[in-house]
């Protein structure tokens, strides 16, 4: 028996049997007790990916994608929970391009979506096809905003927020956790959409730099991800470095998530491949394309693509390996660079990846 | 690099005319793909004064390349702040940003937009589509709205098959009563025609079309009832040599937008 008083037309619209696997994204006095129960003393909280996931990552978990799509995500540490194999995840896609990794290897079960695909690289073809397949269910609908208030809603200390997005639309009739409420000091009738706040079960957020009490520092955009750390009831922080707490203090101003959030520490030069990370490197453009287009055309192409990519790799120095190494990183530092200003401009085309044409090159 | 010498193409023409939905002074939300190449081409010709906004958080970059993603270095290149994603779609309903640009795959005869699912039965859709991502917020929140996609009867329908973001809903005040803020599309630009909402009804109706392009062409691709402004339908401007050179030579020099996409 579901916990709390669902949209029920959505619920049955989503054509959902058991309404338990809702409750844990909305359910407040869990995430409390988890956070009550968290680390306080500033403990050396490092650790390797290998541990953080078997000890953090739990079969059922509501999981988060974090950065944008394929910016300053935690790539890396999503390819060792697919090597690891977790089952029945729920992910929340928003903003999203990465469920379909995980479904390819039957780890989602359940999808909260408000974005799936590449944006002018096409739409997802392998959540298309595991959506009609019934390899996922769908257990919301959202809008990028919509996701984005439930969490700052949670990060701010709300019950939820009062919002006026995605009122009229079909993304309400498809989500259970929203009700159209009146605004109460409003005279005359003024909708809203009441959007609880959301805590997920666990979320990997890649960061520039931490330190191993897991103070971490983020460059370029947040996201949600501030938000994100502070309603989540497991934090792992994967890193570009770790650096010493002083660093921290004295010299990393800006968008710091403090260190009482955090449950795990890890160094992972290189997380965000294949995303790109600011400051850091740009995207290797040619993978997306090829995972869209190549792994999108059909079941066995995706399959073999990933299983180039996640599992016939160790690690994300083998991965940067078949990118083209040292020359790699080069380029993609010096694209990124360039892009921020940071850097003379460069010339920035290169040899795009059709199904015609794959130059194998990925800088 | 591009040919210079080549005639515009069907997306170039596209982004000169959302460009010029965009006047000078303004703040200006853009969604990925030719609204990006439009925003750039109005801010490097007729308005170098406007302000761009981005989905992920980068706002009034410096001037630089074309971004290859709404998440690219180019949308916050330098900027004075990156806003959180909530906070940069609440700078729609605060009433800071003038006009936004979006995609559709579908849009009915009210502006509603479905980026969800083609099909009838949401289940087994015939394809499921991107989902909404920020259409659907800035469709809620701002000030004008202004739509561009490809038309055909399929993606001109009479009821989208999902309503992602709301126009006019049913039409009439309907988008006011359901609560939501802005005054909804202003426009509908596709590549044989632009159109607007008839005050009252809200209705989709021709503003202008294409040059060569028919009332009867435009209506048949179109699955329901245009209606007809006063008078005669006037012609589309198209992209000027000027601003198609500002295109190849600055704004998109690799086609990452506006070369017709490859098979």
């Amino acid at each position: 028996m579901a916990k709390y008083l669902y949209n029920q037309e959505a619920i049955e619209n989503l054509k959902l049997n058991d309404t338990s696997v809702l409750d844990r994204l909305v359910d407040f006095e869990s995430a409390r007790e988890a956070h009550l129960k968290k680390e306080r003393a500033k403990k050396d909280k490092r650790m390797t990916i290998a541990e953080a996931v078997a000890t953090f990552v739990q079969d059922g978990d509501v999981m988060t994608d974090g950065g944008f799509s394929y910016v300053r995500t935690a790539h890396q540490a999503f390819h060792e929970i697919i090597r690891q194999g977790k089952k029945n995840l729920q992910m929340i896609g928003a903003p999203n391009t990465n469920q379909s990794f995980f479904i390819t290897y039957g780890l989602v079960k359940y999808s909260h979506s408000s974005y799936t695909g590449a944006e002018m690289r096409g739409i997802d073809k392998v959540y298309d096809r595991a959506l009609k397949a019934g390899k996922i269910q769908i257990l919301s609908e959202w809008s990028h905003g919509g996701v984005a208030q439930g969490l700052k809603a949670a990060q701010l200390g709300l019950a939820g927020v009062f919002s006026k997005q995605m009122l009229g639309s079909d993304l309400i009739r498809y989500n259970p956790y929203l009700r159209i409420v009146q605004h109460p000091l409003k005279k005359d009738k003024d909708s809203c959409v009441f959007v609880p706040a959301l805590y997920p079960d666990v979320a990997i957020i890649h960061c520039h730099a931490a330190d191993k009490y897991g103070n971490a520092y983020i460059y370029g955009p947040a996201v949600n991800d501030l938000a994100t750390a502070a309603a989540a009831r497991k934090l792992i922080i994967t890193a570009e470095e770790i650096v010493p707490e002083n660093d921290i203090r004295y010299n990393k101003q800006g968008q710091i998530i403090p260190f009482f959030y955090v449950d795990a520490v890890v160094e992972m030069p290189f997380g965000a491949v294949p995303g790109s990370m600011p400051g850091c490197y740009y995207w290797p453009r040619q993978w997306w394309e090829k995972c869209m287009r190549f792994g999108g055309s059909s079941e066995e192409n995706n399959k073999a693509f990933c299983d180039e990519w996640i599992m016939g790799v160790k690690n994300q120095y083998e991965f940067i390996e078949k990118l083209g190494g040292a020359r790699w990183i080069a380029e993609a530092r010096r694209q990124t660079r360039a892009a921020e200003g940071d850097n003379e401009d460069i010339d920035f085309s290169y040899e795009e990846y059709t199904l015609k044409h794959d130059s194998g090159i990925y800088y | 690099m591009q040919d210079l010498n080549a005639p515009a193409n069907p997306l170039e023409n596209l982004a000169y005319i959302i460009a010029q939905q965009i006047e000078d002074h303004s703040i200006v939300y853009i969604g990925t793909g030719i609204p990006m190449v439009a925003g750039i081409l109005a801010k490097k010709t007729h308005a170098p004064n406007i302000t761009l906004v981005y989905e992920s958080g980068g706002q009034d970059p410096i001037e630089g390349d074309m971004p290859w993603s709404v998440g690219c270095p180019f949308t916050w290149r330098k900027s004075p702040t990156i806003m959180e994603m909530s906070y940069s779609f609440a700078q729609c309903y605060n009433g800071y940003v003038d006009i936004g640009f979006l995609g559709f795959a579908q849009v009915d005869m009210y502006g509603n937009v479905n980026t969800h699912m083609i099909g009838s039965d949401y289940h087994q859709p015939k394809v499921r589509m991107t989902g909404s991502g920020g259409n659907n917020d800035l469709s809620s929140l701002t000030e004008k709205m202004v739509l561009v996609g490809l038309q055909t009867p399929d993606k001109f329908p009479e009821k989208v098959d999902f309503i992602t973001s709301v126009g006019y809903l049913s039409g009439g005040d309907s988008r006011k009563e359901a609560g939501l803020i802005g005054n909804g599309p202003a426009a509908v630009i596709s590549p044989w025609g632009v159109y607007d909402f008839h005050p009252a009804s809200k209705r989709m109706r021709i503003k202008s079309l294409t040059p060569g392009v028919t009332f009867d062409l435009v209506q048949q691709l179109t699955g329901f009832e245009l209606l007809k402004p006063e008078g005669d339908i006037p012609e589309t401007k198209l992209i000027t040599p000027e601003a198609l050179e500002v295109v190849r030579t600055q704004v998109d020099p690799r086609g990452v937008f506006t070369s017709m996409p490859p098979a």
